[in-house]
């Protein structure tokens, strides 16, 4: 018996000592079985340390903002697995979307120009709407007349956007031609953010989720983001916007605030 | 696609019953990427963690950023536990302990098991959760009280020495120098502090 290395055995169970210190004990107790039995009776006593602190209630926001981020990453972890079979490769649904109405072409074409024009009437009314209401903002406004012009007209989609728990009165839309690398969001409804933090959109995909850029709104919670992206919007399965530390983050690290599919 | 609530209780009852099941049968369901499964932990054992981080830690928003850490890392790590090697709430508590101790050392905060507050006797912050299953939350609550009262029976200056090793991870010499004891005084409060609180909890018939 080492008393020098027996005094220590608290303090191991309790997970207190040097690295050097541990692996002293450790090899000690490699060798030494009864100082194993008491270092087990000791962990026993120790696990249960945690619970001698007076419990707190959380806030709900912490559970909400918790889920949100284990959402995002269920979704790309279940479409990762999805893109790891060759029979479905990337793209895939929108490839599909596309067959569905090749197959009833003349139909299509008509309904297509229908929605095509409903949804360029709704994006003029939105850009007007937004062009009174953000007059800070023209700038990125005339960056999406230009994007919609060099859009191609049968090309137009325009996806629903809706807030999380987090933030349920937030809605928009993207509007986005599959095939392009870039993608108009609209949004509304979105909190006003203390000074320090910022909005960030995310693409995600079988990867997970990618920066898409910071979104800035005004006083009633609207705003407007040309989105791009090195990929096609195609490629993409949902789209996400989180609340973040000025200047971004690499991955979302704060409430989810919108997630939809696209 | 709207995110689902996730911790729905007739969702959890009718699929999970989770008032039924191990917190180490959930941990292997939040292994396979059950979230459901995770907002069940969450609920079960969250006001116990965010008690640690908040004695740790000692700033509320700092230790709710942890508490959401803490619960990720069980998302993002649950298929390393190994339930052989031990119990679900030991894993648990050592993630939160880890990462408390990190924010403690960023945030250099007293560690107040050096101030006057006495943890064991201080009145809880727990408003009962309207969502959490009555009995379940009630199991934790009576093992809570078994260890607070355990803890309560040892003398102070033992309980305070294991609470620094443990809680503030601070080494022998460390406690020696913050209490003004020689080392082989805290050598020895540590040994009989965590004897008697193993016979109290034994005699409470503690299950961990």
């Amino acid at each position: 018996m080492d008393t020098r290395i027996e005094e220590l055995l608290p303090f191991y169970a309790l997970d207190a000592l040097t690295d050097e210190e541990r692996e002293l004990v450790e090899a000690y107790l490699r060798e030494h079985s009864e100082a194993r039995q008491q270092v087990d009776e000791m962990g026993k006593a120790v696990s249960a340390l945690p619970r001698g602190a007076p419990p707190v209630e959380p806030s709900p926001r912490t559970k909400e903002a918790l889920m949100a981020r284990v959402a995002v990453d269920a979704g790309a972890r279940s479409r990762a697995s999805k893109a790891d079979q060759p029979s479905r490769p990337r793209g895939m649904r929108w490839e599909n979307l596309f067959q569905v109405f090749s197959l009833g072409a003349a139909v299509a074409a008509i309904v297509w120009a229908v929605v095509l024009n409903v949804q360029l009437s709704q994006l003029r009314n939105q850009v007007s709407m937004l062009n009174n209401a953000l007059v800070a903002q023209s700038n990125s406004l005339e960056q999406i007349n230009t994007k919609l012009s060099q859009a191609p007209a049968s090309a137009a989609v325009t996806v629903s956007l809706n807030g999380t728990d987090v933030q349920p009165r937030a809605r928009g839309e993207l509007i986005a031609n599959p095939n392009s690398q870039s993608a108009v969001l609209v949004i509304a409804g979105l909190s006003q953010l203390e000074a320090g933090k910022t909005y960030q959109v995310w693409l995600i995909d079988g990867g997970g989720p990618k920066s898409a850029g910071l979104l800035t709104v005004d006083a009633k919670g609207q705003g407007v983001l040309i989105v791009t992206s090195d990929l096609t919007i195609g490629e993409f399965n949902a789209l996400g916007i989180s609340i973040e530390p000025d200047g971004g983050s690499g991955q979302p690290t704060g409430d989810i605030v919108v997630l939809s599919d696209l | 696609m709207r995110i689902k609530n996730e911790s729905d209780p007739l969702r959890l009852q009718t699929v999970l019953a989770p008032e039924q099941v191990s917190d180490e049968a959930l941990a292997a369901r939040v292994a396979r990427g059950d979230s459901a499964a995770l907002a069940a932990l969450y609920d079960r054992h969250a006001s116990t963690v965010l008690g640690v981080l908040l004695k740790v830690i000692g700033e509320r928003a700092a230790a709710e950023d942890v508490l959401q850490e803490t619960f990720w890392r069980v998302w993002k790590s649950a298929s390393t536990y190994e339930s052989q090697r031990g119990s679900f709430t030991g894993w648990l508590f050592r993630i939160a302990r880890n990462l408390a101790i990190d924010a403690h050392r960023r945030l250099d905060v007293r560690p107040q098991a050096l101030s006057n507050m006495d943890d064991a006797d201080a009145i809880a912050d727990r408003t009962p959760d309207p969502d959490s299953d009555v009995a379940e939350q009630a199991q934790v609550d009576f093992r809570n009280r078994q260890v607070r009262a355990a803890l309560t029976s040892l003398p102070r200056a033992q309980r305070q020495v294991i609470e620094l090793a443990y809680f503030y991870s601070m080494t022998r010499q460390e406690i020696a120098e913050a209490t003004g004891e020689a080392l082989g005084t805290i050598h020895t409060r540590a040994r009989l502090a965590l004897q008697k609180l193993r016979e109290e909890l034994d005699k409470e018939e503690f299950e961990g």
